[in-house]
C-alpha cells in the first residue's frame, strides 16, 4: 500500500511539471507572435468543466472505473494547476473590464474556497476524532434535547428528594439557558470550550454548598454539560465541512457560465466564432 | 395517496421446501434406510417430527456420470447421503475452469443507472412479495441453489489422472464438514455412473443430530477424520512430506476443539467484563509450560498472550493455517530437552486445533528439513505466526499497537473478512458512503455509519462477511448463506421469514430487521396477527455491482476501507499509510 506522502510527492511533481509545460508553451507561443490566450482559455475551460464533473461522479456511485478518492486526487491537483493556467491566460496582469473582473473574482473565490476546503477536510476530521463519541449531524438536535431533558430531570428529582433548592437555583440561573438555546453565531465560526470550562468551574464552586445527594446529581450535570459541549462542537465543525462544500459548488456553476460567455465574446471580438 | 396495509399470510419455516417437494413414498423409503431407520421418532418433538424434517429439509438429487456434486472451495450449507450409485471424492485441487466456475452476474453501468433512476422513494419496497402459498419463481441472482444446471467433468478418467481420490458407496455421508463448520468445501465430489444422493440442509442435519446421539457421534467422527487429513495436507510444513510419512503423522495427530461452537450466545456478557474476559477464555496452552509439540489452527481463532503486570497482554491472534509453538518445538528438537512455551494460547469463541506431538515431529517431520530450513520456518512462525504478509511479518505487524490488537480481539472483530473500517482522522462525515450504499440498494442504505471505536478507527455497523458467520446458525429456511465462489454472505429476501434469528445471532449487530412495503408503498402485514412482515437486511458487499463495494469507492478521502481484520499485515499497512 502506497503511503499518502509518496502519493503527494508523485502528484505534486506531475502537477508542477504540467504547470511548467503550460507556462513554457505560452511563452514560446507569445515570442512567436501567436495567441496563446485562446489555447490557455480553452484549456482552462476544459479543466473547469472537468473539475465541475466531480460533483456528477459523486452522484453516480455506480461508476466502476474510478473511485471517488482517485477522482478527488485528480480534482485537487487539476484545481491547483488551474492557478498557473489562469495566470498565464490573463498574462499575469489584473483583468480589465467588468465581465473579466467579475469572472476573475469568481474564479479566485472558487479557488480559495477549494484551498480552504482542502485545509479543513484535512484538519477538522482530526479535531472531530478527538471527541470520545461520534455523532451523526442530523441526530445532534435530538441528542441535545435529550441532554436538556435529562439534566432537568436530574435537578427536579434532586430538589424533590432533598427539599433544597441550591442546585435548582444554579440550574435555572446558569445552566438552563445554556442547555436550551443553540450556540451563538460566533461559536459556529470559531468553536471554543470557554463556556464549558466556565460553567464547570462555577458548578465546582457550588458543589461545596451541596448535600451528598445533590453532589451526586451535580456529578451527572458535569457529564451532561460536557456532552452538550461535545454535541455543539461536533455540530459546528460538521456544519463547517458541509457549508464550505455548498459554497464551493455554488460558485462553480456561475464560474462555468461566465467563462463560456467570456469565450464567446472573445471569439466575437476576435473576428467571430470559427 | 399511499395505501396503508396489504394483508398476507406470515411466511414460516418450510413454506418453501428445500427442493422439489418430497413425496410421502420417498419419505417412507428413507425411513427404512440407515441412519434414519435407527432413529427414534419419539425423540423428536411433535412440532418437529422426523418425517417432516425429511420431507422439508432434504431432497433427492440425481447426478449423471461426471456431474459435479460439490466443488472444492465452494461454501455449502448441506451434507449428502449416497442413496444409490457411487461418487468420487477428489482431494487434489482441480483447475477452476474444469470445475465450470462462472463469474457472478454483475450489473452493467446502464442497468445500474436504470435501477438507480427507478429506485422507489419509500424505504424497503419489494417488487416481489411471497406469501405462504406463493413459491419462489425465479431468482437466479439470489443465494445459490442446487436446482441450477449441473456442471460436468468431461473425460473423468483423464481429468482425475493421478489425483488422490476416495470412492463413496451407498450409505456414506459427505459434505458434513462444510455444512456444520460454515467453511468452504475441502474437496470436489463427482458422480461416477448414475448416482442418487439425499441432500440434507444443515438446519435439518442439526435437528437430527441433536435428537440422535448415534448420528451425532457418527458425524463427529467423520468430521474429525476428514478435518484432520485435509488440514494436514494444507499445512506448508507437512505438504512436502512423502505420503507414507504423512500418513504416520496423520495417525499420530490429535484433533482438539476448544471453546463453544455457539460462542455468540454468551459473547455480549464477556464483552462487558473486558478486563476479566481473557481469564474466562478456555486455556489451551500456558506460557511457561513445557513444549510438547505444535498446534495447528484448523478453524476459529485463538489468542496469543503474554503475562504483563497483573494481566495478560495480547500478542497476536491466530487463525486458520497458523501454528502455535513451532519455534519452541524446533528448539526442543535441537536442544534435546523441552523448552518452555513463550506465550499462552486461549480459544476465542471456539477453535479447532490439530496437535502434533513432539515425538512425532522429532521422528517424522524435522528429519526432512535441513537446519537452515528449520531455522527459517521457525522464524516465520515464531510468536506472530502471521502468513500472507507482503513483507517481513514480525517487524511490520508490530506497528499495530497492543491496545488496537486487544480491541479487535475482545470484540471478536478479527472474525471479519470484509469489515468496514473508517479512519476518523480522514473522514469528513460527508456520508457519501451511505448515499452510495443507498443508491445501489433501491434507496436503502445497508449499513450505519456508527460503530465501535478505537482511537481514530471505527468499525462501522456493516456486515463483515465473517470467517465464522454465526448469523447462519439457526436460520430455519436457509435464507442466509454463503454465495458460491465469492464467500459473500447474502440473504435471500424471498425465503426470509423475518424470524430475526440471524439478527439476534450476529454478535456485531450488523443485521437489521425492517418492515417491508409493496410497490404501492403499503406496509405488508401478516394476515393472522395484523403485525408487519419483517425481513432481515444487511450489506451484501454490492455483489452485483461491477466495481465492488460502493461505500469504499464513494469515499473521497480514503477514509473507508473494506478489510480482512484477520490479516494483521493488511491492517498494519493500512494503519501506517
Amino acid at each position: 500500500m502506497k503511503s499518502f506522502a509518496s502519493r503527494r510527492l508523485r502528484n505534486s511533481t506531475l502537477t508542477i511539471a504540467a504547470m511548467a509545460g503550460v507556462v513554457t508553451y505560452a511563452w514560446w507561443s507569445h515570442v512567436r507572435l501567436g495567441h496563446p490566450a485562446f489555447v490557455t482559455g480553452y484549456l482552462l475551460l476544459g479543466m473547469l468543466a472537468f473539475l465541475a464533473a466531480y460533483n456528477i461522479r459523486k452522484k453516480l456511485p455506480i461508476v466502476s472505473w474510478t473511485t471517488s478518492a482517485g477522482w478527488l486526487q485528480v480534482h485537487i491537483y487539476t484545481g491547483l494547476a488551474t492557478a498557473a493556467v489562469f495566470a498565464t491566460h490573463i498574462n499575469w496582469r489584473l483583468p480589465e473590464g467588468w465581465l473579466e473582473g467579475i469572472l476573475a473574482a469568481i474564479y479566485t473565490a472558487t479557488f480559495i474556497s477549494g484551498l480552504v476546503g482542502l485545509y479543513w477536510t484535512r484538519t477538522v476530521p482530526v479535531q472531530l476524532a478527538r471527541v470520545s463519541e461520534e455523532f451523526i449531524y442530523e441526530r445532534i438536535p435530538a441528542l441535545r434535547n435529550q441532554v436538556r431533558k435529562k439534566s432537568q430531570q436530574v435537578v427536579l428529582e434532586t430538589v424533590r428528594a432533598t427539599g433544597r433548592d441550591t442546585l435548582g437555583n444554579f440550574y435555572s440561573s446558569r445552566l438552563e439557558g445554556y442547555l436550551e438555546k443553540p450556540r451563538g453565531w460566533y461559536y459556529w465560526l470559531k468553536p471554543s470550550s470557554r463556556l464549558r470550562k466556565r460553567l464547570l468551574a462555577e458548578l465546582t464552586e457550588v458543589t461545596r454548598y451541596l448535600s451528598v445527594p445533590e453532589q451526586q446529581a451535580s456529578e451527572q450535570l458535569f457529564a451532561l454539560i460536557r456532552r452538550r459541549d461535545d454535541l455543539d462542537f461536533q455540530a459546528a465543525m460538521q456544519w463547517r465541512l458541509k457549508i464550505w462544500l455548498f459554497a464551493h459548488i455554488g460558485l462553480t456553476y456561475p464560474l462555468l457560465m461566465l467563462a463560456c460567455l467570456h469565450g464567446c465574446l472573445a471569439h466575437l471580438f476576435d473576428g467571430g466564432l470559427p | 395517496m399511499v395505501p396503508s396495509e396489504v394483508v398476507i399470510e406470515r411466511p414460516r419455516r418450510w413454506d418453501v421446501p428445500f427442493g422439489e417437494a418430497m413425496r410421502d413414498e420417498d419419505v417412507d423409503q428413507l425411513l427404512d434406510l440407515p441412519p434414519f431407520c435407527d432413529m427414534d421418532p419419539q425423540a423428536f418433538p411433535s412440532a418437529l417430527p422426523l418425517r417432516d424434517l425429511l420431507k422439508n429439509d432434504t431432497r433427492i438429487n440425481h447426478y449423471p456420470e461426471g456431474s459435479i456434486v460439490v466443488r472444492e472451495g465452494d461454501y455449502g450449507n448441506s451434507a449428502f447421503l449416497v442413496l444409490r450409485g457411487n461418487v468420487e471424492v477428489i482431494f487434489s485441487g482441480l483447475d477452476p475452469a474444469i470445475l465450470g466456475r462462472q463469474k457472478t452476474d454483475k450489473r452493467g453501468f446502464l442497468r445500474s443507472l436504470v435501477s438507480m433512476w427507478r429506485s422507489p422513494d419509500l424505504p424497503e419496497v419489494r417488487k416481489q412479495i411471497r406469501s405462504q402459498r406463493e413459491l419462489v419463481a425465479d431468482d437466479s441472482s439470489e443465494v445459490d441453489d442446487l436446482t441450477q444446471t449441473r456442471v460436468f467433468l468431461q473425460d473423468v478418467p483423464r481429468v482425475l489422472g493421478s489425483s488422490r481420490t476416495v470412492s463413496l458407496k451407498p450409505g456414506e455421508v459427505f459434505g458434513e464438514l462444510a455444512a456444520l463448520t460454515r467453511t468452504p468445501r475441502s474437496a470436489t465430489v463427482v458422480a461416477r455412473g448414475d448416482a442418487w444422493l439425499l441432500e440434507i440442509r444443515w438446519q435439518g442435519l442439526r435437528d437430527m443430530m441433536s435428537r440422535t446421539p448415534a448420528l451425532r457421534r457418527h458425524i463427529e467422527e467423520l468430521y474429525r477424520e476428514n478435518s484432520l487429513r485435509v488440514h494436514l495436507r494444507e499445512t506448508p510444513l507437512l505438504a512436502q512430506l512423502p505420503t507414507d510419512v504423512l500418513e504416520a503423522v496423520v495417525a499420530a495427530t490429535k484433533f482438539e476443539t476448544h471453546g463453544n461452537f455457539d460462542w455468540q450466545a454468551n459473547f455480549e456478557p464477556a464483552q462487558r467484563m473486558i478486563p476479566e474476559a481473557i481469564i474466562a477464555e478456555p486455556l489451551i496452552a500456558e506460557e511457561g509450560s513445557a513444549c510438547d509439540g505444535i498446534l495447528l489452527v484448523r478453524s476459529g481463532f485463538a489468542r496469543l498472550s503474554h503475562h504483563f503486570g497483573h494481566g495478560h497482554r495480547t500478542i497476536a491472534y491466530l487463525g486458520k493455517g497458523q501454528v502455535y509453538g513451532l519455534a519452541e518445538a524446533i528448539q526442543t528438537a535441537r536442544d534435546g530437552q523441552p523448552v518452555m512455551m513463550g506465550n499462552s494460547l486461549r480459544a476465542l469463541g471456539y477453535v479447532d486445533l490439530l496437535r502434533i506431538p513432539q515425538a512425532v515431529l522429532d521422528q517424522y517431520v524435522f528429519p526432512n528439513f535441513s537446519r537452515e530450513e528449520l531455522a527459517q520456518v521457525g522464524t516465520k512462525y515464531a510468536t506472530y505466526g502471521i502468513q500472507d504478509l507482503p513483507y517481513d511479518s514480525a517487524e511490520d505487524s508490530s506497528k499495530i499497537d497492543t491496545p488496537l490488537l486487544e480491541f479487535l480481539v475482545e470484540r471478536r472483530l478479527m472474525n471479519g473478512i470484509q469489515a468496514m473500517v473508517i479512519d476518523l482522522n480522514r473522514c469528513t462525515r460527508c456520508d457519501d458512503c451511505v448515499r452510495a450504499c443507498a443508491a445501489t440498494h433501491d434507496n436503502n442504505p445497508r449499513f450505519i455509519r456508527e460503530g465501535q471505536r478505537h482511537g481514530p478507527f471505527m468499525i462501522a455497523h456493516a456486515c463483515m462477511h465473517c470467517i465464522d458467520p454465526v448469523c447462519m446458525i439457526g436460520c430455519p429456511t436457509g435464507a442466509i448463506g454463503r454465495e458460491t465462489a465469492s464467500g459473500v454472505v447474502r440473504i435471500n429476501d424471498l425465503t426470509c421469514i423475518g424470524c430475526s434469528t440471524c439478527a439476534n445471532s450476529c454478535p456485531y449487530n450488523n443485521i437489521q430487521m425492517v418492515e417491508v412495503r409493496d410497490t404501492s408503498g403499503a406496509i405488508i402485514v401478516d394476515q393472522a396477527t395484523q403485525q408487519p412482515i419483517h425481513k432481515a437486511t444487511k450489506c451484501d458487499l454490492c455483489a452485483d455491482q461491477v466495481g465492488g463495494p460502493a461505500c469504499q469507492r464513494a469515499c473521497p478521502h480514503d477514509a473507508l476501507v473494506r478489510m480482512d481484520l484477520g490479516n494483521l499485515g493488511e491492517l498494519s499497512a493500512w494503519v501506517n499509510r
